[in-house]
């Protein structure tokens, strides 16, 4: 069973915390496209946060295009992009530079950015065989 | 068999089945809870925990020893009944004294670092739609319309030259109207309570605990049909009831309290013997992972039975004493479903109780 968890004691908003799992199993593989995820009522009741904070992160994901939201089919993970939008990418590349540049300024060297850029891909290329498997 | 025998039998039997219960709650709860209070699981192994359980179960068989005497005492004073109600009375006070004592006794045992663990939770992301809902939904359909269309009916089929009078006729659908309905509901909200996941596991947690939801759906949709069907059969029956059909009414009497009360009985012994609250008979073995969220939050419980909680939205949540789930308080929709039941039971009677005074 997928399970995702919250900790409300830590200062990252709970909402990021719900969005960044699902982003995380859905890039994964671990969630297929086509999977149905729960409503937003049972979601927010099993993790016993208000409603708005889950319609929030679903909302969040359904901008970035991991999720569609149907009233009738519910919350489906949506299927990749054939072709990547001028704008989503320019937005990306933005996101990618400052992280990139922040990695720089904490230490980092352009060798090591490259060696975690590639194992951090690789990685998800795994988890998606396995989860083919 | 004199009557007073019979009572004192069952009334034996009721204490004894009542205090089996209270004995064996604590030792089917999840593991971390104790007496309404989140000890955490490394607390729950300790002797201290041990020495509370042996004292509550000492506790208990006296309660049902003094419950005992006083209504063997009361019935042997003459007055049977009266000793069979007052000792089931008093061994539910002494019951809950009890539980608030060892309430008490038990947060002593909790550390500091347990309360931390109610601001995590954990929830399943593929969990698919819990298993009966349509057939609690169903059964609400049905239980609604029969209860409705037989209270009906025996108010238009009763006429003052009945050999039963008003209120004794109206009884039977009156009680089928405010029971019935109310089950299938709980079915109905039992189909979507909320999962209180632990921490890790590996997802054995979360199917312990469907395994334990989808059991009770079930049982309440079925216990729903199996007393509504009775209790309909039972009111069409009492609203044509003469002394030559007394034979089929007493067998209608007889078979329906046996298969309800045999299918409530043996449901409970089952989901005790082989579920425990919330699956923690299924969890054991795989998970010693803490609790989360609903039922390792002491702050949201009041005396460990009452849960408040205005920002979940879940209506109903795993019971931390007893067996089943337990209505959040500060939900609104909880509190409407409680106060329409209410608004119900008050308007049937007041239906009654008033036809009673105005047709006899």
């Amino acid at each position: 069973m997928l399970t995702i968890s919250i900790d409300r004691s830590i200062e990252y908003p709970v909402y990021e915390q719900i969005a960044d799992q699902v982003r995380q199993l859905i890039a994964t593989g671990a969630l297929a496209p086509g999977a149905a995820l729960p409503s937003v009522r049972r979601l927010a009741g099993d993790l016993g946060v208000n409603l708005n904070t889950v319609a929030r992160a679903y909302r969040v994901l359904e901008d970035e295009g991991f999720l569609t939201i149907r009233d009738r089919a519910g919350v489906v993970v949506a299927a990749p992009a054939e072709e990547i939008d001028e704008t989503v990418r320019a937005d990306l590349v933005d996101d990618l530079r400052a992280t990139l540049a922040r990695l720089r300024q904490a230490g980092m060297t352009p060798e090591e950015l490259s060696a975690v850029a590639w194992s951090e891909l690789l990685a998800l290329d795994g988890d998606r065989e396995n989860e083919d498997e | 068999m004199s009557e007073a025998i019979v009572v004192n039998l069952f009334f034996t039997a009721r204490v004894v089945f009542l205090g089996a219960i209270f004995i064996a709650f604590p030792r089917i709860s999840r593991k971390g809870l104790m007496f309404g209070v989140y000890i955490g699981e490394s607390t729950a192994d300790r002797e201290a925990t041990r020495r509370l359980l042996s004292s509550w179960t000492r506790s208990v068989i006296g309660a049902m020893g003094l419950t005992l005497a006083l209504g063997y005492g009361i019935s042997l004073a003459g007055q049977p009944v009266a000793g069979n109600l007052t000792g089931t009375a008093f061994i539910l006070l002494l019951a809950l004294g009890l539980y608030i004592r060892f309430h008490f006794k038990a947060r002593e045992l909790a550390p500091a670092a347990a309360a931390r663990q109610g601001e995590k939770a954990v929830a399943v992301l593929d969990a698919g739609e819990p298993k009966g809902k349509t057939l609690a939904k169903v059964a609400l359909a049905i239980c609604a319309v029969a209860s409705l269309g037989a209270f009906a009916y025996a108010n238009i089929a009763w006429d003052p030259s009945a050999e039963l009078s008003y209120l004794v006729v109206m009884s039977v659908p009156a009680f089928n109207l405010v029971v019935t309905p109310i089950l299938a509901l709980s079915a109905v909200l039992t189909a979507s309570a909320k999962l209180s996941v632990r921490e890790g596991g590996g997802g054995r947690s979360a199917e312990a605990q469907a395994a334990f939801r989808d059991i009770n759906t079930s049982v309440f949709s079925w216990m729903a049909l199996l007393t509504c069907a009775f209790l309909t059969v039972l009111s069409v029956q009492v609203a044509h009831f003469e002394e030559s059909n007394k034979g089929a009414l007493v067998i209608t009497l007889l078979v329906g309290a046996v298969i309800v009360v045999g299918f409530g009985f043996g449901s409970l012994v089952r989901i005790m013997r082989s579920y425990g609250q919330g699956g923690a008979l299924r969890e054991r073995g795989g998970v010693d992972a803490p609790l989360t969220d609903g039922l390792a939050d002491d702050a949201r419980w009041v005396m460990g039975m009452f849960y408040v909680n205005r920002n979940d939205p879940s209506i109903l949540v795993e019971k931390r004493f007893g067996i089943g789930y337990a209505f959040n308080w500060g939900n609104r929709t909880a509190v409407l479903i409680m106060a329409s039941y209410l608004v119900l039971v008050l308007g049937v009677s007041a239906i009654v109780l008033m036809g009673a005074l105005t047709r006899g």
